[in-house]
């Protein structure tokens, strides 16, 4: 069997990175895991926040493209035109969230099957492994690598390792999820912030713990990198505060053009909806709902106050 | 227009989410999460016996035409939570394993009085079982209630005992008649090794970085010899030498009796397979796809051959030529006179699995749950299936 293009250019130098990390680490294969997974999300960081950035003014952007839709509800021709336009003078990208998150997919792959390959769980594994080798990594290869690591085994399935993914996973979702005002997409979003984590949280049992820490440590990675870029975004930390939650507009140090996009609902007339209060404000009765929970519907005329707010601007 | 792309945009995203999780599970699972095993071919008496992938033991009566084909029960997996473990299930559920227990060690056989003739196979599933040779029922089971580790090794039968390496770093001796525990001996890591016996000892290399040198009678240590890296290779014992391949690039040549180094060659990446020796050259496969022509006294090479691919499989020698199948599908012959590797076949498979021969003829139990059988002078395939279509 030889290495195929993707095993040469993205497979074989993330194990050998591997193998070099472990031998300078100890051999301590969760420490590897960790440090690699961080430096690699490091490498990625600029595309992962030119997706946020995108991200985040495509939400931005969501009051305008509600109006525009209740404006022109009728002549989708012209429709169309008017978000062009304002995608234009915004400078937003509609795809730019998707096409940093594109390039970042098959790293994220190849990581995940470099930890599965040196995890050599079994021996066609082991063998396999070792195609894998630089001439230089050969001899830092230390392995089969410890599999031990703050007294888990990362070569078989962990009950707490799972959960901790599953949480992690639905924390990130949570705050990237953007409140919509079409049906569909909030659909969409629903499925996606509970389909996700259920469905790693199953990988996680299944597969070797190892993973599930590289998905831990991503998925830390990427809230906090998120929380600087966005804050909390749709996460509710009410139960936390012990108040309604703080629903400050998000802040963004460098991406001008989308303050500018923040600013311009501040300047609209008494009883807009953003000309002081923020969006979410009119959840102050206490219950302190989520948005995500009360977008299934998507019902504009619902008594619901975000609903309400939305339907207003 | 622009809505109607945001949305689907939004479906892309949807459906790139369940491909990914998709794609994570099936790569993970296909490139070696689950085991499938390689057992090798036994021949005796006429007849061929091996693991198959179902996960049971087939003898193949080469008498009849077409061979007759003959499978004993299904090995039971082992009860366990994990599908993608080394805890020795069937094999789990994921993509490429194999449907049955994986069988590593290649079959062996033994005369034991008033049964016969028995053949021995150890599964994934930690247990070893005895089959009556023409018959296929099986005579006994070790451990009779639960499940040892994960067995890897080949069993290695000596006399009245056989012994077999375990995942859970003992080396095993049993009675060839009963399957009675007759020792074990702990070393510090697992073993995938398969023992040698040879001068009333036992051999046995282990992931904790040491060779093993054990009484055959009563399990008692001789000696040990410390390596730098994990041992996976099983040793070749010739004529008071044990010559043995570490992870750690070195082929080691070592006195049987004190355990001590006569020499030591480094080769370019692990030494997986068993060497072979011919005309005073030790054989040793490298998984740097060369197989290195070593003088057995002195640790000279004397030559290097490219075989274009990783050579996994334990070489056999056959009409005073070293025969190997590398992991890219060729069957080569390489002899002490020549420099460069004779092509005998071009196979459809990768080849892991021991080799073993017979009248001239190779037989390699293929991924595929085929037994195949190549004439060495002319090339000429035969093959059999181990599963009936």
């Amino acid at each position: 069997m030889n290495l195929g293009p993707w095993d040469i250019i993205i497979l074989q130098p993330i194990i050998n990175v591997l193998i070099a990390l472990s031998h300078f680490l100890f051999n301590n294969f969760g420490l590897t895991i960790i440090v690699l997974t961080l430096i690699i999300r490091f490498i990625l960081l600029p595309l992962t926040m030119r997706q946020l950035r995108a991200t985040k003014a495509m939400s931005s952007l969501q009051p305008k493209l509600q109006e525009l839709q209740k404006k022109y509800a009728r002549d989708k021709q012209k429709l169309a035109q008017e978000q062009m336009q304002l995608y234009k003078e915004s400078g937003v990208n509609p795809i730019g969230c998707a096409i940093p998150m594109i390039i970042q997919f098959p790293i994220w792959i190849a990581l995940y099957q470099a930890i599965i390959l040196a995890l050599a769980v079994n021996p066609e594994a082991l063998l396999n492994l070792s195609r894998y080798f630089y001439g230089w990594a050969a001899p830092l290869a230390n392995l089969p690598l410890s599999n031990s690591f703050l007294g888990l085994n990362l070569a078989t399935g962990n009950i707490f390792l799972a959960v901790l993914v599953g949480v992690t996973m639905w924390v990130q979702q949570k705050m990237v999820t953007s409140a919509s005002q079409d049906p569909r997409t909030a659909q969409q979003s629903q499925l996606m912030l509970w389909m996700m984590p259920i469905m790693f949280t199953f990988f996680s049992i299944s597969f070797p713990s190892g993973l599930a820490l590289y998905w831990v440590i991503s998925n830390i990675f990427s809230i906090v990198v998120q929380y600087f870029v966005t804050g909390w975004g749709e996460l509710n930390l009410n139960f936390l505060k012990g108040r309604p939650k703080d629903t400050a507009p998000i802040k963004d140090k460098k991406g001008k053009k989308y303050s500018e996009l923040e600013q311009t609902p501040k300047k609209a007339p008494s009883g807009s909806p953003t000309a002081s209060k923020s969006p979410q404000e009119g959840l102050s009765d206490g219950k302190s709902r989520d948005i995500s929970q009360d977008r299934g519907g998507g019902d504009s005329k619902s008594s619901n106050p975000i609903k309400r707010w939305f339907g207003r601007s | 227009m622009k809505l109607i792309k945001r949305r689907a945009f939004s479906r892309i995203a949807v459906i790139l989410c369940v491909a990914i999780g998709s794609v994570l599970l099936l790569t993970g699972c296909v490139r070696g999460m689950s085991p499938i095993g390689w057992s090798g071919v036994l021949i005796a008496d006429g007849s061929l016996y091996t693991g198959s992938k179902e996960g049971r033991l087939v003898s193949v009566d080469r008498g009849t035409n077409p061979p007759s084909v003959k499978p004993a029960e299904p090995l039971r997996a082992a009860p366990s939570g994990s599908t993608c473990s080394t805890t020795g299930g069937s094999g789990g559920t994921c993509g490429g394993s194999a449907p049955g227990v994986a069988i590593y060690g290649t079959p062996a056989m033994a005369n034991v009085a008033v049964l016969g003739d028995l053949i021995y196979i150890a599964g994934y599933n930690g247990k070893v079982f005895a089959y009556e040779a023409k018959t296929l029922q099986q005579r006994w089971v070790y451990p009779v209630e639960g499940n040892l580790a994960p067995i890897v090794s080949t069993i290695a039968v000596s006399g009245e005992m056989l012994y077999f390496g375990c995942t859970d770093s003992n080396l095993y001796a049993l009675d060839t008649a009963t399957g009675n525990l007759e020792w074990k001996f702990a070393t510090g890591g697992e073993i995938w090794s398969s023992p040698v016996v040879d001068n009333n000892s036992v051999f046995i290399s282990s992931f904790d970085k040491k060779i093993y040198a054990v009484d055959a009678a009563t399990g008692a240590k001789k000696w040990e010899f410390s390596t730098t890296a994990t041992n996976v290779a099983t040793p070749l014992a010739l004529d008071g030498v044990l010559y043995v391949g570490s992870l750690d690039r070195n082929l080691y040549a070592i006195d049987e009796t004190n355990g001590q180094q006569i020499w030591k060659f480094t080769g370019g990446n692990w030494f997986w397979a068993r060497p072979v020796a011919l005309n005073g050259l030790i054989f040793a496969p490298n998984l740097d796809s060369k197989v290195y022509a070593i003088n057995a006294r002195t640790g000279a090479v004397q030559t290097q051959f490219d075989c274009g691919g990783q050579v996994a499989s334990w070489p056999v020698v056959v009409n005073n030529e070293v025969v190997v199948a590398t992991q890219n599908g060729k069957l080569l012959g390489l002899s002490a006179n020549s420099t460069t590797p004779r092509s005998i076949a071009a196979i459809a498979n990768n080849v892991v699995a021991p080799l073993s021969a017979d009248a001239g003829v190779v037989y390699i139990n293929g991924p595929d749950n085929v037994i195949y059988g190549f004439d060495v002078i002319t090339g000429a395939q035969t093959s059999i299936a181990l599963q009936p279509k």
